[in-house]
């Protein structure tokens, strides 16, 4: 069986429609991003206690969901499973537009955007903030040219650029989960966030590419062999296990130890967050898919399925704002057998709320790959006729 | 797309923010951090605890003055660079409550400093550390790094006239902190607010150079145990407070 790609036919309205409506949303975004450049950042959410918020979470996030997508591919690419071909360009492709997004998260909610060149100028190569960006933008040149091996059927280059590809990202993912990791902060510091990261990244990006590949395949009315999704289900319900693992471990840990009980207990029973832990991310982003994909019956079926990846998207959504959050309203133990009673700025636990133009800024620069992703699909072959498992 | 013109885009794509660095001039002087000081000074700070007096604000007030900082509105933005704090025995809270000062502690191994993608923030040679504000892209990493909470962002922008025309006014969108008025250190002066506890005969600022075993605060180091904060985060603060 030979899988033919081509590109969509884009003279419907509703393809029309579509574009309209996310040149809106990109329009929004660049609004809010110009209020909050020249009115400065105190119209977010944020404040000097925390000072990441939204757009940071987002970031995070997208390099995540990143991962996912570029696993689908390497199941054709590396471990040769030919049915998984007709998904391969669509994989890489959104792997390239998540990095794009979370670059422009990153820059978009710099105090000086204006200020893009800087790091080209002069960079401290210790820093996680170079360390990253520099591990970002190698990796998506790495998937363009995976991404053009695939266009050009290399067959015999397309194993090994797409190797290179997946030893980058684990790279990307362990200096994304750095970030946090690595910072003197008692929320933050773990050795255990690089890997802990990569797992959340792996479920997330496979719950979002069976969303992806479903939502294509039944807008573009092209045939798409179920069988092919329920086993992507499979392989998300054991990425969830081992992403419970990790945040079962960490959590322990930082229970377990005197230097570190006190701001483990206020992460898991200490405001509002705990609710996103145990609510948001335990229970809807991972017992009730675990539940879902691992019953004989709503394991197989394709609405119960894709309920799932939309629970676990959701789920990691609210463990990239646990990476990023919680660990800035934690009260810094600058005197640790002292307490604050008194000072001129916030000094102990505080609140955090996503300031309304942060998620349009969001959602904005959600359009703009989303938009690059709707042209990508009309001028490159990159949707297939249909997809088969090969026992069909 | 053909593969010619995809190569060619990438082409493009590649060599596009090399240009941009080309056109680019440079903004600071990539010497900013080491200049202008004399070898051999490490300067430090000793704050004498039980010298501190309850309810006075005179290191604030005089800091915000020299550094043209802006009037407190909100406790959640304001810039101080340092800030009165009171602080209490955590069994025995409230019984007693003991006044002091927080501010940037200098240390020798500055997390600010190795967070900074861009070497904003840096360490000069004689121990101050400070962040360049014609170099921070406001990426906020060194407000994160900070343990002390010593980092501030300008959110909004500095004061409408600067009551100190000798200082630059602050610029928006980027990181800022106290810099042991390296301004005033540089011309042999004390930092404003250690000339302002002087002024009031309390006297629970001192500040000086740590490499100089005659100095004031060499000898109060030699005969006291001042100790800095959270030692144990092998930041190497050099701030050190006496009678905690």
């Amino acid at each position: 069986m030979e899988t033919r790609f081509e590109t969509i036919d884009g003279r419907s309205t509703q393809f029309r429609l579509l574009l309209g409506v996310l040149v809106l949303l990109i329009i929004a975004g660049l609004w809010s991003t110009w209020v909050m450049y020249w009115e400065g950042l105190h119209v977010t959410g944020m404040n000097n206690r925390v000072p990441w918020g939204l757009q940071i979470i987002m970031a995070v996030f997208y390099v995540g969901l990143s991962a996912g997508s570029l696993v689908i591919s390497s199941l054709y690419a590396i471990f040769g499973k030919k049915e998984y071909k007709p998904f391969a360009r669509i994989s890489v492709t959104l792997a390239i537009l998540f990095l794009v997004a979370a670059l422009l998260s990153i820059i978009l909610d710099w105090g000086r955007p204006d200020r893009i060149f800087v790091p080209f100028q002069y960079f401290n190569p210790f820093s996680m903030f170079t360390i990253n960006p520099f591990l970002y933008i190698t990796y998506i040149l790495i998937c363009v040219v995976y991404l053009w091996a695939m266009f050009a059927e290399r067959a015999k280059l397309i194993p090994v650029i797409a190797t290179v590809a997946v030893v980058w990202a684990i790279g990307v993912h362990s200096g994304t989960g750095a970030i946090f990791g690595f910072v003197p902060r008692e929320l933050y510091q773990s050795a255990l966030s690089p890997p802990s990261f990569i797992s959340a990244a792996l479920s997330s990006g496979t719950a979002m590419m069976i969303l992806v590949i479903l939502a294509l395949f039944r807008f573009t009315k092209r045939p798409l062999d179920e069988e092919l999704l329920v086993r992507l289900g499979k392989l998300l319900g054991v990425f969830i296990f081992i992403v419970m693992y990790f945040i079962a471990v960490e959590n322990t840990y930082r229970v377990y130890l005197p230097q570190s009980h006190h701001a483990g207990m206020y992460f898991l029973f200490g405001g509002i967050h705990s609710v996103v832990f145990w609510g948001g991310m335990i229970f809807v982003g991972m017992i009730i898919p675990v539940i879902i994909l691992f019953n004989k019956r709503t394991g197989s079926s394709i609405p119960w399925i894709a309920f799932s990846s939309v629970l676990v998207v959701f789920g990691v959504l609210c463990e990239r704002y646990l990476i990023v959050v919680p660990g800035q309203l934690a009260a810094p133990a600058i005197f640790p057998e002292w307490e604050i009673t008194y000072s001129v700025i916030e000094e102990g636990a505080v609140t955090y709320t996503i300031g309304f133009l942060e998620i349009v800024q969001a959602v904005g620069i959600l359009a703009i790959i989303s938009f690059a992703f709707v042209l990508g699909l009309r001028f490159l072959k990159l949707l297939p006729t249909e997809a088969r498992s090969l026992e069909a | 797309m053909d593969r010619r013109k995809f190569l060619r885009a990438g082409g493009i794509a590649l060599t596009a923010p090399a240009f941009g660095c080309a056109l680019q001039v440079p903004s600071t002087d990539e010497s900013a951090g080491s200049g202008h000081t004399s070898s051999g000074q490490r300067w430090g700070m000793v704050v004498d605890v039980p010298k501190c007096r309850e309810g006075c604000t005179t290191c604030m007030d005089a800091c915000r003055a020299e550094n043209n900082l802006p009037e407190p509105e909100d406790r959640r933005l304001d810039v101080h660079y340092i800030r009165k704090v009171r602080i209490t025995r955590k069994h025995t809270a409230g019984e007693l409550e003991t006044p002091l000062p927080l501010l940037c502690n200098h240390c020798d191994n500055p997390p600010c400093v190795q967070v900074c993608p861009v070497k904003a923030s840096f360490k000069r040679e004689d121990g101050i550390v400070m962040c360049d504000a014609h170099r921070c892209i406001g990426c906020r990493y060194c407000l994160i790094a900070c343990p002390y909470n010593a980092r501030f962002f300008s959110y909004t922008e500095g004061v409408e006239s600067p009551q100190n025309p000798d200082f630059p006014q602050r610029a928006h969108g980027v990181s800022q902190g106290c810099t042991f008025c390296s301004h005033l250190v540089d011309q042999g002066k004390l930092p404003a607010c250690v000339t302002a506890c002087e002024g009031i005969g309390a006297r629970a600022l001192i500040f000086g150079d740590l490499n100089d075993s005659d100095s004031e605060i060499s000898r109060i180091m030699a005969t006291n145990r001042a100790q800095g904060l959270r030692e144990d985060l092998g930041t190497e603060p050099k701030v050190y407070y006496l009678g905690l």
